[in-house]
């Protein structure tokens, strides 16, 4: 007969029986809520047994905004904008996966443009959101160049989005029924010079950080992820391929215009840091691949089909609906009964997933390597409370 | 009696005439404190990238104004940027995080989330609407989020506030908050009130109502 799972934290790191191996007394760490390396408010408790890791318990809930419950309250056009606040780096993605389960509640079509625009300005996104995460990645590393390189390349892409969608950030874009404003008479000419410049920047990268051998050693080895285990813990986006699984929603279950152009789905082999760095350097390249094929067609067209005062009306059901962020699969659930609002919507959200691997990962490795671990895994916390 | 800077900050010096020393001293305390604040890297959500990378980061050069040191422990920050929403389990860890600061301290609350609740103002069970609520703020940076110009403004306006304050020769004197983009003859009370008067409306527990099904279910267990 076996004893119940313990249910408190308490009682599940004490039930963890471990034989020290040094005779040391094992003692726990809070790593976060305020914490430089975790990229926001989550809180990590520690069981160390001298510098080495022996359990991770994540602890959340320090930016649950209700966010989920907040769209219960609200029409399906604004469900858009709340979506904005979850995944902040890829804020487009977002918007298109709910706009896309409400299309589809909804049965709103779509043009040629408006997919157009969609895809590009996500990829666009993609490279927006890797370049942040590499010059953060190598500033937990402790080098602190990468961060002004990664940011001055962002400013230029910031610009581009600024100009058609007139945000930085949170940019509230796609829209049930097609994207908020058309694109910027000089956007496609911005793109091209972007692209122009970020081309040698990225080899300028490659030269810095990954044939840095500091850095190689203290990724290669380091935090390995079985593809068994990132299957079971729901791993999703690079952290996913990184283990050697080929699954990208881009290609499995093609949206946008992702099904008629031609890209290449980067796959990792052993799963540890290295592999998670280098399969999100060549998504950076795919990106551009598919953004140098559709820069030039982007067919003519409405770029919004629903007119911006109409009320969009379900009927009851539940649809689903999810695609790929820059991080994993972002899916999102729609209940309704028939009303203004939704009577239920849930949010799949990547980071929830990717961040329990990091229980499978740092057991067994040492504090310092736990710093790059979670670096690797590109978290974003309001993504995982929401 | 050795130099009158191995007394500062809070020496008062028995000098004959001494006013006019102390209103010189006063002027370069705070000029110095103004332009050396050193913020704790604190984010919560969206307002991080924004107000303490992309503002500290190549393009807007957050050290032109001397405040790029950023420090991941309280203990050596005086500046505390609240950057995004507050949740009622944060909360208390901000106000540790405050009170861990060592005097002078100064906050900033950047973004809507961080003044007022933003677009979690409404139905949300969890924001704390307004990080004032925990934490003394001084100046109020609005945006969701808000421009890296807008937080150097924010700045700048702490720098004014502190440069014009009183250190040594009115201590303890309570500064008066600065609205860094209220228009002229709106007051913070006004913001306040009517907030309190929108959330009042959404409410999404009616306390009423569910005190009568808690009372309900209260008999049940008693019978």
């Amino acid at each position: 007969m076996t004893a119940p799972a313990p249910t408190t934290l308490r009682a599940r790191l004490d039930a963890t029986p471990w034989a020290s191996p040094l005779g040391t007394q094992e003692y726990f760490v809070n790593m976060g809520p305020q914490h430089p390396s975790t990229h926001g408010v989550l809180r990590l408790v520690l069981k160390l047994d001298g510098e080495t890791v022996r359990e991770v318990v994540p602890v959340l809930g320090y930016i649950h905004r209700g966010i989920e419950k907040i769209c219960e309250h609200s029409n399906y056009r604004q469900l858009v904008h709340l979506t904005d606040r979850m995944d902040y780096l890829s804020a487009l993605a977002n918007n298109w996966a709910v706009t896309r389960v409400v299309e589809k509640a909804a049965g709103l079509e779509t043009n040629g443009r408006i997919e157009a625009i969609r895809t590009l300005v996500t990829e666009l996104q993609r490279i927006h959101s890797h370049q942040l995460w590499w010059g953060v990645f190598g500033m937990d590393l402790g080098a602190f160049t990468p961060f002004f390189y990664g940011f001055r390349d962002r400013e230029i892409l910031t610009d581009v989005f600024e100009r058609t969608i007139g945000g930085r950030l949170t940019l509230n874009y796609i829209q049930p029924g097609g994207v908020m404003h058309d694109i910027h008479p000089e956007f496609v000419r911005d793109v091209k010079a972007f692209m122009a410049v970020f081309r040698p920047r990225l080899d300028e990268y490659e030269a810095l950080l990954s044939e840095n051998v500091i850095v190689q050693e203290r990724l290669r080895g380091v935090g390995v992820l079985s593809a068994a285990d990132a299957v079971a813990l729901g791993a999703t986006g690079p952290v996913l391929r990184a283990s050697g699984v080929a699954h990208d929603l881009r290609k499995a279950e093609p949206y946008g215009l992702y099904g008629q152009v031609q890209f290449d789905v980067p796959i990792g082999s052993r799963g540890d840091c290295w592999d998670r760095y280098a399969v999100r350097m060549c998504e950076m390249r795919q990106s551009l691949r598919i953004v140098d094929q559709l820069i030039d067609h982007i067919p003519e067209g409405k770029h919004f089909l629903v007119k911006p005062a109409a009320k969009i009306k379900v009927q009851p059901g539940v649809w689903y609906s999810h695609l790929e962020t820059a991080r994993g699969v972002l899916g999102a659930m729609l209940v309704s009964t028939g009303g203004e609002a939704p009577y239920r919507v849930h949010l799949r959200t990547p980071n929830f997933n990717n961040l329990w691997t990091v229980t499978a990962m740092a057991p067994g490795g040492r504090v310092g390597d736990l710093v790059a671990i979670l670096s690797s895994l590109d978290l974003v916390v309001p993504d995982i409370d929401r | 009696m050795g130099l009158v800077t191995d007394h500062l900050p809070g020496a008062l010096l028995p000098l004959p005439g001494g006013g006019a020393l102390l209103t010189a001293i006063d002027q370069v305390v705070n000029w110095s404190r103004a332009n050396s604040l050193w913020p704790l890297t604190f984010g919560t959500s969206c307002c991080a990238i924004e107000v303490m990378m992309a503002t500290g980061a190549a393009r807007h050069d957050l050290a032109r104004f001397g405040a790029e040191v950023a420090r991941p422990s309280p203990r050596q920050a005086d500046l505390l940027i609240i950057a995004g929403t507050i949740v009622k389990k944060m909360a208390p860890r901000l106000r540790t995080l405050w009170e861990q600061m060592a005097e002078p301290r100064y906050v900033i609350a950047t973004g809507s989330c961080a003044i007022s609740g933003g677009p979690f103002l409404y139905h949300s069970y969890t924001t704390i609407r307004g990080a004032d609520e925990v934490i003394p703020v001084d100046v109020y940076v609005p945006g969701c989020p808000p421009r890296p110009e807008a937080l150097l403004y924010g700045l700048l306006t702490l720098q004014k506030m502190i440069r014009e304050g009183s250190t040594l020769a009115r201590p303890g004197q309570v500064r008066r908050p600065v609205l860094a983009a209220l228009p002229d003859g709106m007051t913070l009370d006004d913001v306040r009130a009517e907030i309190a008067a929108l959330v009042q409306e959404t409410a999404t527990v009616d306390r009423k109502a569910a005190a009568a099904v808690g009372a309900a279910f209260a008999a049940q267990d008693r019978v």
